[in-house]
């Protein structure tokens, strides 16, 4: 995380004054060079796809895996949820950190992630919902946010490394999850059972680099 | 703990076993994505009901309970409580039956309610409309106005939350008023009207506080009218007009407000369960 951060501010303060104040061609070709270097190690190293999960019915996106054993994830993903009984379909957003501790393989071509962990910031694209209480409200009538869930999530994965191919890895996975106001929810009330906040998800994750 | 524990991972397990796609309750979209299993429509069901129920009664008792939100095991034992009486027609759920609006929220409440012994009906409250609420609370309960006849009294079910609504839906909605008044006009003899929360309060649209008031009036013998949101036993004759507009408690209180009602005179009190 620290790396990536310190890549970023690379980039916005020495790189680019580097080549703007470069001299000879050497220089700039050697400027050139590392901008290209920076700029790579921000190419997304996995691209995702998940159905459901309460960010919603499909939603894809990309992210980097880093830290020890790359077992820290980081990734973006923009997913809609169809309109059901509301007016019109809408856009969300998630941002995620993973951590899949182990790896253990089975055979060849196959290895198991037996536990992923992780957080994610969900937003909703809807203008019925909102970050703070609008001010028409007195002060502190709502306290939530209507627009921001917070989910937590566990789960497991099994790989398949395609070395014939496509020569990528391939995980598929499953995660069961639950956010913020559901476990207020359920911590408030017997009758609402932790199997009554779950939400079940699965999706395919592939390797890129 | 550990038993139950034990009970839900296995019913995971199951779930997982037997879950296909989207017909599955632990598939979700999103905790606002409306999308509803089970009931639905629950008032339209429930009124008939309670209307072949009291259709010869000259005398009605009725329960007005409200502000469920969030409080679930009270909810069921309200329910419990008001299955073990025999002298009670129908349950107003005075609004308010979700806390945040999520779809599962309603989906709990419901359930929970379904298990009365005697019909009820669900008002729209502000928590109900919060994030697409007023979609779900449509699909799972029906129209956010409504009315009903109970013997020989009409009960007109009203969506008073203004302040969530920013003009874009009428409320109060004087058209339905309106249209109420033309309607099934032999068959009372009175009104009652309900609504979550009441005149010159935070969600009302105080403006034409006065209209709406005057408006009631105009149906044939109103009695009185019936609110929730405040979370309290309230009496207050608003308008000094002696037309009361009676607060049931929050079922957090453990209590709800009886109403008997005849065509001479009507009594309340406040029960503890």
């Amino acid at each position: 995380m620290k790396k990536f951060f310190s890549n970023i501010l690379t980039i916005l303060f020495s790189i680019y004054p580097l080549s703007l104040f470069a001299q000879t061609e050497t220089e700039v070709e050697e400027a050139n060079r590392q901008l290209l270097t920076v700029w790579q190690k921000m190419i997304p190293r996995y691209t995702k796809i998940q159905y459901a999960g309460g960010m919603g019915l499909l939603s894809a996106g990309a992210g980097w895996n880093y830290g020890h054993n790359k077992s820290w994830e980081t990734e973006v993903m923009l997913g809609f949820v169809p309109s059901f009984s509301n007016d019109r379909t809408k856009l969300t957003m998630t941002l995620r950190e993973n951590y899949v501790p182990w790896s253990v393989r089975l055979g060849e071509n196959w290895s198991l992630q037996p536990l992923s962990c992780g957080i994610y910031i969900n937003t909703i694209f809807d203008g019925n919902l909102w970050i703070k209480e609008p001010k028409k409200y007195p002060n502190g009538y709502y306290w939530f946010s209507t627009k921001i869930r917070n989910h937590i999530q566990f789960g497991q994965r099994i790989s398949f490394h395609d070395k014939k191919f496509t020569h990528r890895t391939v995980s598929f996975f499953y995660e069961l999850s639950t956010c913020d106001l559901y476990i207020l929810n359920a911590c408030t009330n017997k009758y609402v059972r932790f199997s009554d906040i779950l939400s079940l998800s699965f999706g395919i994750r592939i390797q890129l680099i | 703990m550990l038993e139950s524990i034990k009970k839900d991972i296995a019913k995971i397990i199951l779930y997982t076993e037997i879950c296909c796609f989207s017909g599955c309750e632990l598939i979700e979209y999103h905790p606002y994505d409306t999308r509803i299993y089970g009931d639905k429509e629950v008032n339209l069901t429930q009124i008939e009901e309670l209307e072949n129920r009291c259709s010869s009664k000259e005398s009605i008792r009725f329960i007005l309970m409200g502000d469920s939100q969030r409080c679930y095991d009270e909810t069921e034992a309200f329910v419990n409580h008001v299955n073990t009486r025999n002298d009670i027609d129908f349950v107003i759920h005075g609004g308010d039956i979700s806390d945040f609006g999520l779809t599962r929220e309603f989906i709990w409440a419901r359930d929970i309610m379904n298990k009365l012994n005697v019909p009820y009906v669900t008002l729209i409250g502000n928590h109900d409309v919060l994030g697409n609420g007023s979609a779900v609370f449509e699909e799972i309960f029906g129209a956010d106005n409504f009315s009903f006849i109970a013997g020989k009294t009409k009960f007109i079910c009203l969506n008073t939350n203004a302040l969530e609504y920013d003009y874009s839906h009428p409320v109060p909605d004087f058209g339905f008023l309106n249209s109420e008044m033309g309607t099934r006009q032999d068959e009372y003899t009175q009104t009652v009207a309900v609504m979550h929360s009441k005149p010159y309060c935070d969600q009302f649209n105080n403006n034409v506080a006065e209209y709406f008031h005057y408006t009631l009036k105009n149906f044939k013998n109103l009695r009185f009218c019936l609110h929730a949101h405040e979370h309290n036993t309230s009496e207050t004759d608003i308008f000094e007009d002696g037309i009361i507009y009676y607060g049931c408690p929050s079922i957090n209180k453990r209590s709800y407000l009886l109403f008997t009602l005849t065509q001479n005179e009507y009594s309340y009190e406040e029960v503890f369960f």
